[in-house]
């Protein structure tokens, strides 16, 4: 199936990249990086130029920590989104957030997608993204509220689970009018999950790929491939894309990733074992 | 009549197949808690409570089972109901210690009054039979920014009012603990611990607190009640 964000198409043979690019000063990874405006659009510049089909900017940290309110948030996300819109037409905008009235005003700016990653806990992000025309990231996170830690968390199925949920935010978020097409899917890997649960949800990714809503996985150097490595975040570089790898292989057909460079050329060449893609260069045994 | 209870978080990285590789610091926490279980057992109860927060406040029956954590379930082990994550830590450490006697399951739920616990605690110790609790429950995760329910700055002081309480065997410090800050605090051994100081009453104790540590901001207690055999004090 074709994706599309508002006016752009996205290529349907070959997995896509959304890259990350934080105004935050305490994001896990990054940790401030590219919190400053020049060093977030310098991101941006050079994220497209690795390859990246979306940049998706965030104004708020997934862990709890310092509140930013809504005011907080868009200070820090819309003049990005304003500069980007006009120094890259062409790409793929999506703000991360879980507030429907700074979605809201990011659209108006020209977002293209909304990356729910708190999984529908403002019901009316569906319907802001609906009214824009905008593309929307329907999450499971378990039922936890935004920005807060799972403990102990148990499920019968974790696959079942999350399909059920995510597949009903889907559902409904097409109900209320967001185009088909611009529904995303995102199992989402340590969120509301033990480390188990997201090596669970990445095996048995298949069965998000079998519902026929194209699937978008975050995993970039997440606690659970910290937890099997033994290893803090600056060391979780290939097992991350050791899973990005394995997801794409079982059908994936977004990342949304910190390394993107190193992301692209690990899709480029599964998509090429695949068979979705061709030689860039050919001349081995055929000069 | 309560002849010996122990109190131990109900921490699933109290099970080394949960936790796979364990710092050093779970071994520490595993062996206080293993100490606790062998050390109720010596009091030769005819019937080990196991009493723990639970979806619900009844009696329950099922064994510990880990699959809803991600763990699969052992081959060849019985796939009969699975308790709430509290009464299987109990249930799993009453296995660890060999204990083939009458044991019994009890959730709570997270919201049971203190009064409520209070009465299903004595109503537990009631009669001539020699009962042992096993108290699943611990105290805040909010001691650090990393800690699950991330920093409160209530958490601390909350946590020591329950470790001197468990330490001192001071029934009425466990049933000050209010429910409302520990659900905040997502302290779950608030109810459990009023259990026990309702089932304790009337009785002289022994007590020691062995393990008193928050190593990822999760406060784990550990402690071990044995009534004095000097004789049955007068009641509170």
């Amino acid at each position: 199936m074709v994706l599309r964000f508002r006016d752009k198409v996205l290529p349907d043979d070959q997995t896509l990249v959304m890259a990350i690019v934080n105004r935050t000063p305490d994001s896990f990874f990054d940790r401030g990086r590219t919190f400053g405006l020049g060093a977030a659009l310098d991101r941006v510049d050079q994220v497209v130029e690795e390859g990246a089909h979306v940049v998706d900017i965030g104004g708020v940290k997934a862990a709890p920590g310092q509140e930013v309110t809504a005011e907080q948030e868009l200070e820090r996300v819309l003049e990005l989104v304003e500069l980007v819109r006009e120094r890259h037409p062409d790409v793929v905008i999506s703000v991360d957030t879980y507030r429907s009235e700074v979605a809201d005003v990011v659209c108006r700016a020209g977002v293209d997608l909304v990356n729910d990653a708190w999984g529908g806990t403002d019901a009316r992000t569906a319907e802001v993204a609906a009214a824009h025309g905008a593309g929307l990231v329907c999450t499971h996170a378990g039922g936890l509220a935004p920005r807060s830690r799972p403990h102990r968390v148990q499920y019968d199925d974790v696959v079942g689970h999350v399909v059920d949920t995510i597949v009903g935010l889907a559902e409904r978020a097409v109900e209320v009018g967001v185009p088909r097409e611009s529904v995303l899917i995102d199992p989402g890997h340590d969120f509301g999950k033990n480390s188990r649960h997201s090596l669970e949800v990445t095996r048995r990714l298949g069965d998000l790929v079998a519902t026929g809503w194209p699937v978008l996985c975050a995993l970039s150097r997440k606690d659970f491939i910290g937890e099997v490595l033994d290893l803090p975040p600056d060391d979780r570089l290939e097992g991350t894309l050791a899973a990005t790898a394995v997801s794409a292989v079982l059908g994936a057909r977004m990342f949304r990733a910190h390394d993107v460079a190193a992301t692209v050329r690990v899709l480029r060449m599964v998509d090429a074992l695949a068979g979705r893609r061709e030689l860039a260069v050919g001349r081995r045994g055929l000069a | 009549m309560l002849v010996a209870a122990a109190v131990v978080p109900a921490a699933p990285l109290l099970v080394p197949e949960v936790a796979g590789g364990s710092a050093p610091v779970d071994e520490v926490l595993r062996s206080r808690a293993r100490e606790v279980v062998a050390a109720l057992l010596t009091a030769r109860p005819e019937r080990v409570v196991v009493v723990g927060t639970a979806p619900a406040t009844g009696p329950v029956t099922g064994t510990w089972d880990w699959s809803g954590l991600g763990v699969p379930r052992a081959p060849g082990r019985s796939a009969g109901p699975a308790l709430p994550l509290s009464l299987g830590i109990g249930d799993w450490l009453l296995d660890d210690a060999g204990w083939t006697g009458t044991r019994a399951h009890h959730g709570l739920a997270r919201d049971a009054s203190p009064q409520g616990c209070a009465e299903l605690g004595r109503s537990l110790a009631a009669g001539a039979v020699r009962v042992a609790l096993l108290v699943c429950g611990g105290g805040s995760a909010c001691r650090t920014e990393k800690a699950p329910g991330h920093l409160d700055p209530r958490a601390e002081e909350f946590d020591r009012r329950a470790a001197q309480a468990l330490s001192d065997a001071d029934l009425t410090g466990l049933r000050a603990l209010e429910p409302d800050l520990a659900e905040a605090l997502l302290a779950d051994g608030r109810g459990p611990w009023q259990v026990l100081a309702g089932a304790a009453q009337g009785v002289s104790w022994q007590a020691e607190l062995c393990h008193d540590e928050a190593p990822y901001g999760v406060a784990y207690l550990v402690a071990h009640w044995r009534a004095q055999a000097t004789g049955r004090a007068p009641a509170a």
